[in-house]
């Protein structure tokens, strides 16, 4: 599902990810922990091929980096869901707009797209806010509005890069509880923290990064 | 088919979502149009009001006192195959007596007992002519005639407006390819403003798999649809300056010139903001694009 075979990648002013090797299987729910600055996001990025890997390559459900052309990334990311820490919604719209717009990317028919918006929304507690602007809502319910976004299209991995960093305890409660109850349906998730308190104790995976370097903890 | 109706949708919708973007790109197209519309129409007539001046040269030849109006007829047959000239009017003995009557209100033959106006002609020159016309080589020629006494044509003025409307026609090219590149550069800095003030968008389309003609569709098709709003205003703009200005030439000056507006400047307008716009929209977009 998502593997890393000796993987670097480093920016020009210093290194993101050093020789990683990571496997995540189907279905798994697995935490990436670290500090800022540790290279959660650069591995994240890997991931949905927004960074392609100086060294080594990574493969996400049968998408191999090295042979990547502009339309298989496309194709791989329609595959997979993202959560933003700064949710990424789009201001202009309305959220059902924001997570309607997946299914347009996918083609759907526009006859069934309030559907699933509506089951989306209801699913994260959002049903009645369709109307809503991003900028009317708590920062909360944007995450859970950019968590609706990402399960719409029912992906088979969803990414959250620190979805709860913007968040007090308690949001961040709820959305690692909407994120296990996603991932009972069988999504395959991936999510990055430095809050070490918020994941302990979960019986998943967990995965730290330090200074580009991953070790299982 | 879904897809593009609702790309088709996003491109007109992101035009009202974005009120003020949308209006300041409209805005600033419109000018750029406007004075490119307005150095056409001006080019479209600078030929018809030196067609309207060229109209009203003239030469007036007055010929020895005792060539009769049968002779007359003779000379003026002459004068006509000069090359430049496009007729040439006697005026008999008997008019001039008339035309000085009708301008002092005497009949000379009362005051002096016999009529010394001479036989004349009125010589007007080829108006259709793209080059400066000159007349001296006219004037010249009619002047190797020897019964002609006398030539009278304004000369200073013609060669002003002769040389005046050369040194235009020869400067016209150079100044409007600069206003148009100008006017193109614009429109293609407009549209890609608009293009960044919303490069978030790209962004998040492209994170959620959208292929890159999905994100740039409705752009192209915003941008398209500013240019088209600025050059339907700009049609009306434009009849209208034509429409004053012939107001003010004919009711403020003695000029009988009446200025047109040429559809297929607008059309060629049409072609270019959309050709602009398509091409700056792209690239715009493509731009943002990872």
């Amino acid at each position: 599902m998502i593997e890393f075979q000796n993987v670097s990648y480093a920016y020009n002013k210093g290194y993101g990810v050093n020789n990683l090797n990571m496997s995540i299987d189907e279905g798994e729910f697995t935490f990436l922990i670290g500090p800022t600055g540790s290279g959660k996001t650069t591995l994240m990025r890997l991931i949905y091929f927004d960074l392609l890997p100086d060294t080594g390559i990574v493969k996400i459900n049968g998408y191999l980096s090295n042979k990547l052309t502009a339309r298989n990334i496309s194709k791989a990311r329609t595959s997979i869901g993202m959560v933003f820490q700064d949710y990424k919604l789009l201001g202009d719209r309305n959220l059902f707009e924001n997570v309607a717009l997946p299914l347009h990317v996918l083609g759907f028919k526009g006859g069934d797209i309030p559907g699933r918006v509506e089951e989306a929304l209801e699913l994260v507690g959002l049903d009645g806010k369709e109307q809503h602007l991003p900028g009317e809502l708590s920062g909360g319910e944007q995450q859970r509005a950019c968590l609706a976004r990402a399960i719409i299209k029912e992906p088979e991995i969803i990414l959250a890069d620190e979805p709860t960093g913007n968040l007090d305890p308690v949001a961040s409660f709820e959305l690692v509880r909407l994120l296990e109850t996603i991932h009972e349906t069988g999504t395959t998730i991936l999510m990055a923290s430095h809050n070490y308190n918020l994941i302990k104790g979960r019986g998943c995976p967990i995965y730290e990064l330090k200074d580009g370097i991953l070790r299982v903890r | 088919m879904d897809k593009f109706l609702y790309l088709l949708t996003e491109g007109v919708k992101n035009t009202w979502r974005h009120k003020m973007t949308t209006f300041t790109a409209i805005f600033s197209l419109f000018i750029a149009l406007y004075i490119v519309g307005l150095l056409a129409t001006a080019g479209n007539n600078t030929y018809k009001v030196l067609h309207y001046l060229r109209s009203k040269y003239k030469i007036e030849v007055f010929f020895k006192q005792d060539v009769s109006n049968e002779e007359a007829v003779g000379l003026i047959h002459r004068i006509k195959k000069i090359k430049g000239v496009r007729t040439a009017t006697i005026i008999e003995k008997e008019d001039a007596m008339r035309i000085f009557k009708d301008q002092f209100g005497e009949n000379i033959t009362d005051i002096l007992g016999y009529n010394p106006l001479p036989v004349s002609a009125v010589v007007n020159v080829d108006r259709t002519r793209k080059d400066p016309l000159r007349v001296e080589p006219i004037i010249k020629e009619i002047r190797t005639m020897d019964r002609v006494e006398e030539i009278r044509y304004q000369g200073n003025l013609i060669n002003k407006i002769e040389m005046n409307y050369k040194r235009i026609s020869d400067r016209f090219p150079y100044f409007s390819g600069i206003i148009i590149l100008i006017a193109v550069l614009i429109i293609y800095n407009t549209i890609k403003l608009s293009v960044y003030s919303r490069r978030d968008l790209i962004q998040s389309l492209q994170l959620i798999g959208a292929t890159r003609l999905f994100v740039k569709l409705p752009f192209i098709i915003e941008g398209i649809f500013i240019g088209l709003i600025s050059v339907i205003l700009v049609f009306p703009a434009l009849i209208g300056t034509v429409k004053g200005l012939n107001y003010m030439v004919s009711n403020f000056t003695s000029l009988s010139i009446k200025l047109t507006f040429d559809t297929s400047v607008w059309i060629w307008l049409f072609t270019l903001v959309v050709v602009i716009t398509l091409i700056g929209s792209y690239r715009a977009a493509s731009s943002f694009l990872k």
